[in-house]
């Protein structure tokens, strides 16, 4: 899937309309968020999206089921077609990576339900697009339905899945080239100068990242690929053998993540937790799956109060 | 087993937090179906102080009377909550603990004789507390929630996440990266980020997280171009007399 298609840049706005009524893209607001939109115009495509799609498939808050004196009833209602233009690279490697864990690997329901009926239609940064971006050094893959390379004056089109390319079939869009390997990595991204830091867990200078941690896991929520989450419960006060059981955002970034019986925490010191994320995100899932968890958008750092920038602290390290 | 004994009672407070409890109005009739509520002179006439389950206490101790209030019902009641932030720190009203005599006596404590000037305490500084509700005031559902824990039997659990975990699950832009001086990071969550949602920055209502960071915290706020005096005021303002000692060392 390496074809490329011509679209002039006047006809973006109609050959979007043209696929369906629901298209996400990113918006200025108070911060940049995904938001449907009526116009192309509408979209912010000079910054990476403060806030990821991460949410609308992976929801902050989700009714998993309600029990009603002992009866559980399930209620999944699958999202309506949606097309998500504007996705960055890092950000289309995100979903790659939760689609991994929410569908292939563990089948979740709610997940696939909110994610099945959707496009993902990138929008190709030719170089970082902001001192924090270090997607270079992640080893990302393709992935999207479509990948717009925007050229001023028209687009270049990379359909990147069946679907992608029938409907650059359906809309005539002449061929124009082939996409290379080396022009799919944003230039200047390799910040990340060390690839493998599994030796490096005792390094003295984690210690310095985490003085500067306030502990308030800005930098789990806003990462695309976190999925950690908590089960909670709550009864109807009249009648308290019915209520509900949702799932709720977490992060390993709190005491109360690793809380057992007995208030035992195991990650009790700051930079013990500090550590795990970033290992989780360069390491154990590695170990794992075989790639990085990570994808290098810097939301991390660039949402973090305190800037704690963890590549250069990493570069650092002896 | 029958409906569980409670009360509410008020010491020196502005008596919202006993109305944070009311303002649960569409519950109100399936709390009364689960609790027999034997005393609440607030709302009520007719008050039966004979023994207890559990009693919500708002309120600090300011005065000889809230000492004797506080001492009667503690010995009545197995279980005692403090409801409210003045109960849990002493909040605000214990900031005269923080100057000088001379420069609060003359606008009352001179004036009406019979008003003791009692060292402004939050009541576990006096009786033994069972159980905290805190924020200024508690948020009415986190009280529906702990009554209902209580009445299946369970020991409540309590939320001692900073504020900020709230405050992104509701998808908030940070306010304390735009420069307000927002003491979430520092302060315990439960409270769903009321404030921030509504576009103002956490004033730390509900104490201190247990987890902070308070020498980052503080070498934060001051990049960001904030005084020594303004962060100190602000931090002491809600955590009253329940400063953690790390807390304390780093207003030094
Ligand atoms: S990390 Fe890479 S793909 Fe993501 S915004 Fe930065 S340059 Fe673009
Ligand atoms: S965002 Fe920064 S300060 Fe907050 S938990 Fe993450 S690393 Fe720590
Ligand atoms: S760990 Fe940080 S840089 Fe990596 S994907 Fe998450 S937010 Fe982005
Ligand atoms: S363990 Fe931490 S870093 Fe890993 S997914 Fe969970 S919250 Fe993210
Ligand atoms: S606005 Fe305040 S409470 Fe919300 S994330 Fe930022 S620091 Fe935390």
């Amino acid at each position: 899937m390496d074809a490329l298609y011509r679209l002039e840049a006047d006809k973006l706005d109609i050959f979007l309309q043209s696929l369906g009524p629901d298209i996400y893209a990113p918006v200025k607001t108070d911060a940049i968020r995904f938001q449907k939109i009526s116009s192309v115009k509408e979209a912010d495509l000079t910054a990476l999206a403060d806030v990821p799609v991460k949410d609308f498939f992976f929801r902050q808050r989700e009714q998993l089921f309600k029990f009603t004196k002992g009866k559980i009833a399930t209620e999944i209602k699958d999202a309506p077609f949606r097309i998500f233009f504007g996705l960055r690279r890092c950000d289309l490697n995100a979903v790659k990576h939760q689609d991994f864990i929410f569908i292939e690997k563990y089948k979740d329901p709610y997940y696939t339900a909110q994610r099945k009926n959707t496009l993902l239609f990138g929008y190709h940064c030719d170089e970082a697009l902001n001192k924090y971006c270090f997607c270079g050094s992640m080893g990302l893959e393709e992935y999207h339905d479509i990948m717009f390379f925007d050229k001023k004056k028209y687009f270049l089109l990379n359909p990147g899945s069946k679907v992608g390319q029938k409907i650059v079939s359906e809309a005539k869009l002449k061929r124009a080239g082939t996409l290379k390997k080396k022009d799919t990595i944003p230039k200047g991204t390799d910040r990340l100068e060390k690839k493998d830091i599994s030796k490096l867990f005792e390094n003295s200078l984690w210690e310095k990242g985490a003085d500067e941690c306030l502990s308030c896991s800005a930098c789990t929520s806003l990462c695309p690929t976190c999925y950690c989450h908590e089960v909670k419960d709550d009864v109807k006060l009249s009648d308290l053998k019915s209520g509900e059981r949702t799932r709720e955002w977490s992060s390993c970034q709190l005491k109360s993540f690793t809380r057992v019986a007995g208030e035992h925490v195991f990650r009790e010191k700051r930079v013990d937790r500090f550590k795990h994320r970033i290992y989780h995100q360069l390491v154990y899932f590695k170990e794992r799956y075989g790639v990085n968890m990570c994808v290098g958008c810097g939301r991390c750092i660039t949402h973090c109060p305190t800037t704690i920038d963890f590549v250069s602290l990493i570069n650092k390290m002896k | 087993m029958g409906r569980l004994r409670i009360g509410f009672y008020g010491l020196t407070g502005c008596a919202g937090c006993q109305l944070s409890v009311i303002f649960n109005e569409d519950e109100l009739l399936d709390i009364i179906k689960l609790f027999d509520i034997r005393a609440f002179p607030f709302i009520k006439a007719s008050n039966d102080e004979e023994r207890f389950d559990l009693v919500f206490m708002e309120g600090l101790v300011a005065s000889p009377h809230d000492i004797e209030t506080l001492t009667r019902i503690r010995a009545k009641t197995k279980t005692l909550v403090a409801l409210g932030a003045c109960a849990h720190s002493g909040c605000i009203p214990a900031y005269r603990s923080f100057t000088l005599k001379e420069n609060y006596e003359h606008l009352l404590y001179s004036k009406a004789k019979d008003i003791a000037d009692v060292e402004p305490e939050p009541i576990s500084k006096h009786v033994k507390v069972d159980y905290v509700l805190p924020g200024c005031p508690p948020d009415k559902k986190e009280i529906l929630h702990f009554m209902k824990e209580i009445a299946l039997g369970k020991t409540p659990k309590f939320n001692h996440n900073p504020v900020c975990v709230e405050c992104r699950l509701n998808g908030n832009d940070c306010l304390l990266i735009h420069g307000k001086p927002c003491m979430g990071p520092i302060t315990s969550g439960g409270c769903h980020a009321v404030c921030v949602t509504g576009g103002f920055e956490c004033w730390g209502c509900r104490g201190p997280t247990g987890d902070a960071n308070y020498k980052a915290y503080i070498a934060l706020l001051k990049k960001k171009g904030y005084k020594k005096e303004f962060i100190k005021t602000r931090m002491m303002m809600f955590a009253g007399k329940i400063q953690p000692e790390e807390m304390k060392a780093c207003l030094q």
